[in-house]
């Protein structure tokens, strides 16, 4: 079930809410678990036993760690006696106490949790691995070996790279003693199921939001600010996303294709990807919001960036963020010498390619960004040029990364990029890439915009000017973006959504 | 003063905050409420297509995902207001976004047209194919004429002036007459124009192709009179394009045209086995108010002038846009076969028609041929 659906919106969410705003104080936890079982369950009816196998991974796998971890503190002081005494008091400490322990811990003693963090991250990547991964390895093996072992064809479960993740992130955080272990199963639950970031993040780690799923205040402002957000978000992937992955469509669907009609196609997806992802994010974020959460933000106008170092420090932060405290930090970041540190940047950007997609193209997109990424460090040149260059060399990069990323496989991402350089006697223009670029071009000026700050400054300055006015119009606007919304929805117009491949 | 802040803050946290979040939720909330309570509607009229109803629940369906999938489609189906919402949708493709086209569909001085495009010569290709072997199985030795045409969609008027994509109707036209050079072409595209079609529908206007039918009729050696009463039906028609992108036009008026030898014609429909007149009134409470004309869509049918001037016969071979068509060449022919290979296979038509002594008409439009899956 996608937000942007008419099932969502209209049966499942009100339900939802109504139950969540009747139950008391910590009942809502248990509704959030429920309510998200049955949001997954009407996704992916088949996959409920898998996700709360993960479910169930990630918790057992936290109080082992801090377990293992309470059971070695205790025999290293030389308590032998003790020890099986303290076995049991380690396991029914309150989280708290044990977290404060785990603060304490030294080096030593935090590895003795090492294995049940290795054997929980292991089953939960074995998981990953042979629903997204089996194919591709097996695909390459039978290139490589000749062999034809047959492929598994297993479908890939919704949102299982984020689920993955975000339990793998726990158990670090539970392992490093940063976060102390959660003992109540429902809450737990609550955290990896938590419908709005589950099929489509942001990654939300579970040291973001522990505190609010203990406790946490619900205010008119927050649920009026979190509906503002989704409603917004919702705009974003209907009225804007929507239309771009048409465009993409029509062109993928072209016999006439031009030079113009590639660069629009790559414009278009740049867009599409954008506000699809973010507006997703932005649902998310405000679902969040109306229950009382603060999710972290995924995008800060990324398509502003300076260079690809900063881009990547506003696209998909909660991935990146990731990737930088669980895997490039654990193997050393850059305090380490040239050689090693640029090895750590090609793992990091290989892994980040490979989450996107099991393909080549996914591979490929990873190290074109590590390669870029390395350049800037060792260079700097990005500071260097005019502020403008600067703009127009990520753009650019960014339309020829996203074209490698949408091809099916390496040779339509190289058949892509030749015609957005003219090869194969294209024609500059056709009579059909006008009647497109005639026909979107509103949407993709209004998709560009929106991909500034600008349209926030002007709402901030209206309100400075007119805060009444401004609530008047906010709130029409809002309802508008709902019905609108609607209308497309109920239209049966597209409404792919990409990260659902995740 | 102390107390006056206060107020002053409660007021402003009302109107920015409170009321248009209860305004948002009494929109939400009661289009949610609409949508549990609707009673569920059969068939919609401007789609002209029968709504999804709500799926049976079993514990396959829901393991297997199936019954949460047909309930998408019958949420949508259902939803309260659905045509006031896809109306909304297509007037703010076209005015906010400024799209030239709402689902293949676009307006052209008052006329709705789809874009047929591109030409997919495959299709025409196999569209010819299928008729070939009509040829080879039935028509090679036959002692009557072939004769062929090929009707052009709206597109082919308005393309060019509005700049819309448009196949390329002379490269259909091409493959269609050097594919079957055994019958003759009848080029009916100098003789039509925009106005000779309806505004909200695909086919073209019976009162206003007069001109192709006795140009028919002269070419194949038929005598009509051309001389026919005029009438309007009064309720007003809506065509298959008002539905399909939810576009705000004024509704077209069917029109037919009659005269005593056409008020004693007689047509048979072979699958109903009835006989009716030309025009099937009934038709006009159906969802498709075009069907007046020979009963709409029928694969086998069969025009009996009982005063004749001549034993002549005519065997058709068409699509839907021959219903408005045939009627005018009655006069001409004592006896007019029509035959619909969309719905009747080919293999089968010789069962059923004697093609000794007559003459043949392949009549079909560009959209047909151009989107061939249909024929058989």
């Amino acid at each position: 079930m996608l937000f942007s659906s008419i099932p969502f919106l209209y049966y499942y969410l009100p339900v939802f809410f109504v139950f969540y705003a009747a139950a008391p104080g910590k009942w809502k936890n248990c509704v959030i678990f429920f309510g998200s079982l049955a949001f997954y369950g009407c996704a992916e009816p088949k996959n409920l036993i898998l996700i709360l196998t993960f479910v169930l991974t990630g918790y057992l796998g936290g109080i082992l760690i801090v377990h293992e971890q309470s059971r070695k503190t205790a025999c290293a002081q030389g308590r032998k006696t003790a020890c099986d005494q303290k076995n049991k008091d380690a396991r029914e400490q309150k989280s708290r106490d044990t977290w404060e322990q785990g603060k304490r811990m030294d080096a030593q003693q935090r590895k003795s949790g090492r294995w049940c963090l290795a054997v929980s991250a292991a089953v939960l990547l074995s998981f990953l691995g042979y629903f997204k991964y089996a194919d591709f390895l097996l695909e390459n093996l039978n290139r490589l070996t000749g062999l034809s072992i047959p492929m598994l064809r297993v479908v890939l479960p919704v949102g299982i790279s984020f689920y993955t993740f975000q339990i793998i992130s726990y158990l670090a955080d539970v392992y490093r003693g940063d976060v102390a272990c959660q003992r109540n199963f429902i809450d737990f639950g609550a955290y990896v199921m938590f419908f709005p970031q589950l099929i489509a993040g942001p990654i939300v780690r579970y040291r973001d939001i522990a505190g609010e799923l203990e406790k946490r205040t619900h205010q008119i402002k927050a649920v009026y600010d979190g509906v503002t957000r989704f409603l917004l978000g919702l705009g974003k992937k209907i009225l804007i996303a929507n239309a771009m992955a048409q465009l993409v469509d029509i062109f993928r669907a072209s016999d006439q294709k031009s030079v113009l009609f590639y660069w629009i196609y790559a414009a278009a997806f740049t867009l599409f990807i954008y506000f699809d992802f973010s507006g997703y994010s932005d649902m998310a974020i405000g679902l969040g919001r109306i229950m009382g959460f603060h999710f972290p933000e995924n995008f800060n106008y990324p398509y502003l960036s300076g260079s690809i170092t900063e881009f990547w420090r506003r696209w998909h932060m909660t991935l990146g963020g990731w990737f930088r405290d669980y895997v490039y930090i654990p193997l050393g970041g850059n305090r380490v010498k040239k050689s090693r540190w640029l090895f750590h940047i090609f793992i990091v950007w290989m892994l980040t390619g490979l989450w996107h997609g099991a393909a080549w193209n996914f591979v490929i997109w990873g190290l074109l960004f590590a390669v870029l990424l390395i350049i800037e460090k060792l260079t700097g040149f990005t500071e260097k040029i005019p502020k403008a260059f600067r703009h127009v060399y990520v753009l650019l990069v960014l339309v020829f990364s996203f074209v490698i990323f949408n091809a099916a496989d390496m040779a339509q991402a190289g058949s892509d990029i030749r015609g957005l350089f003219g090869f194969g006697n294209l024609p500059l223009y056709t009579a059909e890439t006008m009647y497109y670029l005639k026909s979107y071009l509103l949407t993709l000026i209004a998709a560009g915009i929106g991909c500034t700050p600008f349209p926030k400054y002007v709402f901030a300055a209206m309100q400075r000017r007119s805060p009444g006015v401004f609530s008047l119009v906010k709130m029409v606007g809002l309802v508008m973006i709902l019905l609108l919304s609607t209308a497309y929805l109920v239209d049966g117009s597209f409404n792919p959504f990409l990260y659902f491949r995740f | 003063m102390k107390h006056k802040e206060k107020s002053l803050k409660c007021k402003m946290k009302l109107l920015k905050h409170i009321i248009p979040l209860l305004v948002l939720f009494a929109v939400w909330g009661g289009i949610a409420l609409f949508c549990w309570l609707k009673p569920e509607d059969d068939f919609s009229v401007s789609e002209r297509r029968r709504l999804a109803s709500l799926p049976a629940m079993s514990v396959d369906s829901v393991l297997s995902g199936e019954y949460f999938r047909d309930f998408e489609e019958y949420s949508l189906d259902q939803f309260p207001l659905r045509d006031a919402f896809r109306v909304l949708k297509s007037v703010s493709e076209f005015y906010l976004f400024g799209k030239s086209d709402n689902h293949d569909i676009y307006i052209s001085d008052g006329y709705a047209v789809k874009i047929e495009y591109p030409l997919d010569k495959s299709s025409v290709r196999s569209a010819v194919k299928k008729l070939n072997y009509l040829y080879e199985t039935y028509l090679s030795d036959v002692s009557g004429n072939i004769y062929l045409s090929v009707i052009p969609d709206k597109g082919y008027f308005s393309a060019e002036q509005t700049e819309h994509p448009a196949m390329d109707y002379q490269a259909l036209f091409d493959i269609v007459k050097e594919g079957m050079p055994y019958a003759k072409y009848m080029d009916v595209t100098s003789m039509l124009e925009l106005s000779d079609y309806y505004k909200t529908d695909s086919h073209w206007r019976q009162e206003k192709i007069r001109d192709v039918a006795e140009y028919f009729a002269d070419s194949m050696g038929a005598s009509v009179s051309g001389k026919y009463e005029e009438h309007v039906v009064e309720k007003p028609f809506y065509g298959v394009y008002l539905g399909q992108a939810a576009l705000l036009l004024e509704n077209d008026r069917i029109h037919y045209l009659s005269n005593d030898t056409l008020e004693k014609c007689t047509l048979y429909n072979e699958e109903t086995k009835e006989t009716t007149g030309l025009y099937h009134f009934e038709k006009l409470e159906s969802r498709d108010m075009y069907e007046i004309y020979l009963s709409g869509a029928s694969p086998l049918l069969s025009i009996k002038n009982p005063i004749a001037e001549k034993e002549k016969k005519l065997i058709v071979f068409r699509d839907s846009f021959a219903s408005s068509l045939i009627p005018l060449l009655a006069e001409g022919y004592s006896e007019i076969t029509l035959v619909d290979t969309r719905y009747m296979s080919p293999t089968a038509v010789g069962d059923y028609v004697d093609f000794a002594g007559a003459d043949i008409l392949f009549l079909y439009s560009t959209t047909v041929l151009n989107n061939s899956e249909t024929l058989r």
